[in-house]
């Protein structure tokens, strides 16, 4: 495995993080690019490094986890706490604690709010929570050998338990509404434009470092053992490899990268309630990865982009069709593009070599799951 | 309306009776407004013997009584004939009498049930009309309306009816309604100025358990004398004793029923996926086709349906059955429930699972797109509405021994679910086809070298589970909503109930499913919260997946992955 | 330069895709938003208004329009999901720039909005029943406050004699809120704590938080409950006040029919429960369940009887993508939904302009519109008062209406205004 990053691949890195992190922004800032469009964006590239977090697990190393939208919501969760703490007194009962704790008859902070009123604090329970989660679950999971399916429908379990758990009122984390009405962060007007634009950037930014790190890691013998898991974890095992730590460990890392796709989100779409942790939405992460094109770094950024513009779009243009399509290219990629847009054009050349050359030679398809 | 009404008085009705018959006073009753001057008329019925008073009160209740406007600003209470011309128009029968109500022009009057205004009913009336039933029930043949009679002539406390009830009980013979008449008697009772009476009373409460006297006990228990409010606090002690057994009791049979339903909607699944290593997550869907279809079978029983999916217009014609012929529509809808969903599991095994059999978990993947496609398909032909589907009369009630209930459709559940699982075990362990499919599920390659065709099987396998969870649809008709997102409700839930039973082996899932449904049900009792017991199953489930990372039941194996 | 290619297609296509406006319209058109879910698990009850929102439009167009001006709507699709509500209220505010949005059902897909219609000074109409303790400047409540619906209904339950209450509701804030309003309520009326079902949870320090039963969305077993409803309504006089969400209402009723529980012996006054709910409904099972909203299908007025006609007439002939023709029905959120509409008309006419501003002011001042439910007046504090009915349930998935508080003013702001009374005897 070659660790140097190829020359055409560093041309593209370089100019899209330009674009993304200086050139759009930019444009937004001479009102050329509304602040509406480049809100969205910063939505999409939050959808991108959750992707990514998805594709690490999945795509490199065979675990098609179902719960990373509960990650992505944890994390979302943390940095709503502290946003709704700096609501301060301006809600709508002029109370010095949230709305809904009013709602529910409470006078005093519940203990539990009170440390989110730091920033720092916040922050690290963005990272803290889902890897607590992460480890907790994983160890048991991992340790007993839990895989392939099963891991897929447990990890659905978990986020369902969870899903139900927040919707609860007696949570005292604002149950079916969940947090909304933000007002400041960091001392900065969450509504003014600037912020927004700030808080693009630092997306960007964010999206670039994950991009990076996973880059790096995939392409260290770290990643080689990754994908050995991910053929084939007996012979790992076999080699004297503990899987398990290897399996835990990327659990981990996920978990904590969707954490903090999903602080960067919240304060840019300005809600977070529990349908965000629901199972369906895990699901479409992986459509997301699936179309862009699993096992590639670049895939689960391209999907989680095309895919929501496309939403963006379709729920405006066909409301009715919305679905259909959605269902529809699934089944379509799962069919016919198994490597995703990204890997549409080496496919397509593969296609286009084949009949070229008279006798077609035998296609030795990636293996992707052992079969049984 | 502008019809004039000419009426031809047929026959006579009660030839010599001076006093009105029921039929009189019902239709003199009807034509009222003020409903207090209708709940006098109603309660003079009690008195009056004659026809079945309350099949013509019950008649009126549920609509079937129309309002003509007669000659000067009068109104005519009428009904409808049974029979139905092509333009759905039905005969007119003047209420009171009987006789056939006549147009202008001579001939009998047809008219749409739609166009009529009927004659309605509020609360303050229909209270008249259940006391005089009751009063006129008490000694009706049927075992259940003399039991609802005394409950509520006894909840009514009046001591005026305590003569009645008292003479009842002479002649009483059924076992229940003796109990109820004690109940009522004894409630009637704590009414006595006399306190020996009262403490009798409250010690029969209390040896009977009985619920409904525990807020006057209760009251009784604070403001009586001391020897009364002693009795009474006795009484009720021995009565919490009772409610604990109801509730024990009631509460496993919940489970169980729970399970069966748990077990209905995962079988489909214990196959496809338990035993065809496919994860079809379009099962949810699957149900929702089933129950669609008895959706869509009830229709064409009753009046038609109309439906309009992507611009095509399609048009049902009802067969607009009524009573026992209507009832029977759910005897067809259950064979045709499960082989819609066949169909539809054989063309998405056709069409898309078996390009995937060695890719299970992009089975799940495709299988999601196809449950998202097929979702906005119900919405955009059924409506994102849910629709309307009533249990047959013969599903409808409960049977109840002593204060414990057993609502027919769930025990129509768990008879069901029984059936279900001895008829697949059946198929699958005494028949060449369960043969077959045993052997592909166990190797395919091993049985495709012997010659066995594990195409076909495989479609044949995979449409089995969809026609079951076909089946599975048709029943969860009869208890929940029928609407494009039915399947998500069921989806999470059919998949633990077949991991924890242990894939590939159908009596873990029976297991799995009546221990999940106990375990759910025991602890919403226990906590009274309906949500912490469903988290808690959840975390359950986790954990006991650690201790058995297979399931119960192990399907053992030799290979070394899978 | 494959990675190259797809990424930038992708980026342009994207691009493209979200910053397509539609081409500015001609200048005697106005742009009004709706904003309902169309797909996903709302769409059962939004879709109903964004079929009577266009229906609105186009009798007025029909008229003339607003000052002259064509309504020319602008449809999205919330698609159930609440950070998409917000996403699409900035697109019809910034991007569409409209005059006035009707739209939103659940409280969450209000409070998701609400920042974006505060922030750009927009004008939204809000028509579905509501839990109230709100008051914003930029949402003009059609809704049914708490006391237009929950405090009347326990009003005429607790005349036709009723002494027990079960509360039964979807575990979010509205039945929430509306639960602990009642609670106050009953015992401001001296109905005895013990008397109220359904449990409660205290706080340390022993203050009622929250009361009543609750059960997620989708919950389908209600079988535990209706047993405990059961064994609560034994002693007669008792009355289940529900404020389920309209989908687990049908499991809830078919267990509680299955029961033998009946509207006699301990009737379901519902307050999500409108015409279009009723459809999914075996109604012949639930004859005499009560209702209690600010519009039934079946008020005798020659405006409703209009208002119904009209719609049915639309109905035919309408081209619209999507909307469904057979066995429709008009529900109180519809009704409330059009007088919204005309309330909005006749504020404009009166500011003589779309500003928001103007127009809020016109709203405030009081502006009185004869709709299908009877006379509706917009209040100082963005709400409107209106007639509120008390129906039953008939055979045919009609109401019959029982009984009608005229003019009810409503109050956004209840908690805490009523008083216990020492339970009397």
């Amino acid at each position: 495995m070659d660790a140097r990053i190829p020359k055409r691949e560093l041309l593209l890195v370089g100019f899209g993080a330009l674009f993304l992190i200086v050139i759009f922004p930019a444009l937004n800032a001479a009102d050329l690019v509304s602040n509406f469009t480049l809100n969205v964006w910063g939505k999409y590239l939050c959808y991108a490094i959750l992707a990514i977090s998805v594709d690490m697990l999945w795509g490199y190393t065979g675990l098609l986890s179902l719960g990373q939208a509960l990650f992505f919501s944890l994390g979302g969760y943390m940095m709503g706490m502290y946003l709704m703490r700096m609501i301060g007194s301006l809600g709508q009962h002029k109370k010095a604690i949230p709305d809904f704790l009013v709602f529910l008859g409470w006078e005093q902070l519940p203990s539990f709010w009170v440390p989110f009123s730091s920033f720092v604090f916040a922050a690290c329970m963005v990272v803290a929570i889902p890897a607590l989660l992460a480890t907790v679950f994983g160890y048991l999971a991992f340790r007993s050998r839990i895989k392939g399916v099963y891991f897929s429908i447990l990890t659905q379990a978990l986020t369902y338990g969870a899903a139900l758990m927040f919707f609860r009122n007696d949570m005292l984390l604002g149950g079916n509404n969940g947090f909304t009405d933000f007002k400041f962060m960091l001392g900065a007007d969450l509504r003014s434009g600037a912020t927004q634009r700030a808080l693009y950037i630092a997306t960007a930014v964010v999206l670039l470092i994950v991009y990076l790190l996973c880059r790096w890691l995939t392409r260290t013998k770290f990643g080689l053992i990754q994908r050995a898991v991910r053929d084939s974890e007996t012979r790992v095992l076999f080699s004297g490899y503990s899987a398990a730590n290897y399996k835990l460990f990327v659990f981990v890392l996920c978990a904590v990268l969707a954490g903090i796709a999903g602080a960067l989100y919240v304060p840019q779409v300005g809600i977070i309630n529990p349908a965000e942790m629901q199972t369906d939405k895990s699901l479409e992460i992986i459509v997301w990865v699936a179309v862009g094109g699993r096992g590639t770094l670049l895939g689960p950024i391209v999907g989680a982009v095309v895919i929501n513009a496309l939403k963006s779009w379709a729920t405006r243009a066909y409301p009715d069709l919305w679905l259909i399509l959605l269902g529809g290219l699934f089944i379509l990629v799962v069919l016919f593009m198994p490597k995703g847009i990204v890997g549409l054009p080496a496919q397509l050349r593969g296609i286009f070599a084949k009949r070229k050359s008279a006798e077609a030679e035998p296609e030795t398809p990636e293996k992707v799951t052992v079969k049984p | 309306m502008l019809y004039r009404i000419l009426v031809c008085i047929a026959f006579l009705l009660c030839p010599g009776v001076w006093a009105e018959t029921p039929r009189e006073i019902i239709a003199k009753a009807s034509v009222l407004d003020d409903s207090e001057k209708q709940a006098k008329l109603v309660h003079l019925l009690a008195d009056s013997g004659g026809e079945d008073v309350e099949k013509l009160l019950t008649l009126w209740k549920e609509g079937g009584i129309f309002l003509l406007d007669g000659p000067k600003e009068t109104k005519i209470a009428v009904t409808l004939g049974a029979d139905k011309d092509s333009e759905e128009k039905q005969a007119v029968f003047r209420f009171d009498t009987g006789a056939a109500v006549m147009d202008e022009a001579g001939k009998p009057l047809r008219a749409l049930a739609s166009d009529l205004n009927t004659a309605e009913t509020d609360s303050l009336l229909r209270t008249a009309m259940k006391s005089v039933m009751d009063l006129a029930q008490l000694a009706a043949p049927d075992v259940k309306q003399r039991l609802r009679s005394v409950e509520t002539l006894g909840m009514e406390q009046n001591p005026e009816r305590l003569p009645v009830l008292l003479q009842r009980q002479q002649k009483e013979t059924n076992s229940r309604v003796k109990r109820a008449l004690r109940e009522a008697i004894a409630l009637t009772e704590l009414k006595n100025e006399d306190h020996a009476k009262q403490i009798a009373a409250c010690r029969e409460l209390g040896a009977i358990g009985s619920i409904p006297s525990q807020d006057l006990l209760n009251q009784i228990a604070k403001e009586g004398t001391p020897d009364v409010q002693a009795a009474a606090s006795a009484a009720l002690k021995e009565i919490a004793a009772h409610v604990r057994t109801v509730d024990t009791v009631g509460t496993l049979f919940r489970g169980i029923s729970a399970g069966s339903i748990l077990l209905v909607v995962a079988i489909g699944l214990a196959i496809t996926f338990g035993l065809m290593g496919v994860i079809n997550m379009a099962h949810g869907e699957m149900i929702a086709i089933g129950a669609y279809t008895t959706y869509v079978v009830q229709c064409v029983f009753g009046p038609g349906l109309e439906v309009s999916p992507f611009g095509f217009h399609i048009n049902l014609p009802g067969m607009n059955a009524t009573g026992w012929h209507y009832d029977c529509y759910f005897v067809f809808a259950i064979p045709l429930s499960f082989l819609t969903a066949a169909l539809a599991g054989l063309a998405l095994e056709r069409g898309i699972i078996r390009f995937l059999y060695s890719r299970p978990l992009e089975s799940l993947l495709a299988t999601w797109g196809v449950s998202l496609v097929l979702q906005q398909v119900f919405r955009l032909t059924f409506g994102a509405n849910n629709v309307q589907v009533a249990a047959p009369s013969w599903l409808a009630g409960n049977w109840t021994v002593n204060d414990i209930l057993f609502p027919w459709n769930r025990v129509f559940v768990v008879v069901f679910a029984i059936g279900i699982v001895i008829g697949v075990n059946l198929l699958l362990k005494k028949t060449p086809l369960g043969l077959l499919i045993r052997a592909v599920m166990q190797n395919r390659n091993m049985a495709a070298c012997m010659g066995v065709r594990t195409e076909r099987v495989n479609m044949l396998t995979f449409a089995l589970g969809s026609g079951l969870a076909g089946l599975a649809g048709a029943f969860i008709s009869q208890i929940g909503n029928v609407g494009p997102g039915l399947g998500q409700l069921y989806i999470v839930d059919s998949f633990m109930t077949v991991v924890v039973g242990g894939v590939g082996n159908l009596f873990g899932t029976v297991f799995s499913s009546l221990g999940i449904g106990m375990v759910d049900q025991g602890l919403q009792q226990i906590l009274g919260n309906p949500v912490l017991g469903k988290i808690l199953v959840l975390a359950g489930i986790i954990l006991f997946l650690q201790w058995r990372p297979a399931g119960i039941f192990v399907s053992k194996s030799r290979s070394l992955e899978s | 330069m494959k990675f190259l290619n797809s990424l930038t297609l992708a980026i342009s296509a994207g691009v493209a895709l979200t910053s397509t406006i539609t081409p500015a319209s001609a200048q005697d058109t106005v742009k009004v938003g709706v904003l309902h879910s169309l797909s996903g698990t709302m769409a059962i009850s939004e879709t109903s208004l964004r079929d009577v929102l266009q229906f609105t439009f186009d009798e007025i167009n029909a008229k003339g329009g607003v000052m002259g001006k064509k309504i020319e709507p602008v449809i999205v699709d919330g698609a159930s999901n609440w950070p998409l509500f917000a996403e699409k209220a900035k697109q019809l505010l910034e991007q569409d720039k409209v005059a006035v949005t009707f739209g939103c059902w659940t409280s969450v897909s209000r409070k998701s909005v609400l920042p974006v219609f505060e922030k750009n000074n927009g004008l939204l109409f809000y028509p579905v029943q509501y839990e109230g303790e709100e008051e914003s400047q930029n949402v003009f409540y059609t809704a049914e406050a708490v006391n237009q619906q929950a405090t009347p209904a326990v009003d005429y339950l607790l005349a036709q004699g009723k002494k027990k209450f079960y509360l039964l509701g979807s575990d979010y804030v509205y039945p929430q809120t509306t639960n602990l309003v009642l609670l106050e309520y009953l015992l401001s009326k001296g109905v005895p704590i013990e008397n109220i079902g359904g449990g409660f949870k205290k706080d340390e320090s022993g203050k009622i938080i929250s009361a009543g039963k609750y059960t997620p969305f989708g919950h389908t077993d209600y079988q535990q409950i209706i047993a405990e409803i059961k064994q609560f309504a034994a002693g007669g006089k008792a009355c289940v006040v529900s404020t389920l969400n309209g989908d687990t209402n049908v499991p809830f009723f078919k267990e509680y029919a299955a029961a033998g529980l009946t509207a006699e012996s301990c009737p379901v006054v519902s307050f999500s429960i409108s015409e279009d709910e009723f459809r999914a409904l075996p109604a012949k099972q639930l004859v005499g369940q009560l209702g209690c909203w600010t519009y039934f299908q079946s008020i005798k007025s020659p405006a409703n009887k209009k208002f119904i006609a009209d719609w049915d007439a639309w109905l035919k002939k309408t081209t619209l993508d999507g909307v469904k023709k057979e066995g429709r029905v008009t529900c109180s959120p519809m009704a409330l939904s059009y007088d919204g509409v005309y309330l909005w008309k006749a504020a404009v006419e009166k500011a003589k302009s779309f500003d928001v501003d103007k127009v809020r002011e016109a709203l405030k001042g009081g502006i009185s519109f004869a709709g299908p439910g009877g006379t509706v007046k917009s209040q100082k504090n963005m709400h409107m008062t209106k007639n509120v009915f008390i129906g039953e349930t008939k055979a045919d998935g009609q109401f019959k209406i029982l009984k009608t508080f005229e003019g009810v003013y409503g109050e956004p702001w209840l908690k805490g205004t009523f008083k216990p009374k020492t339970a009397s005897k």
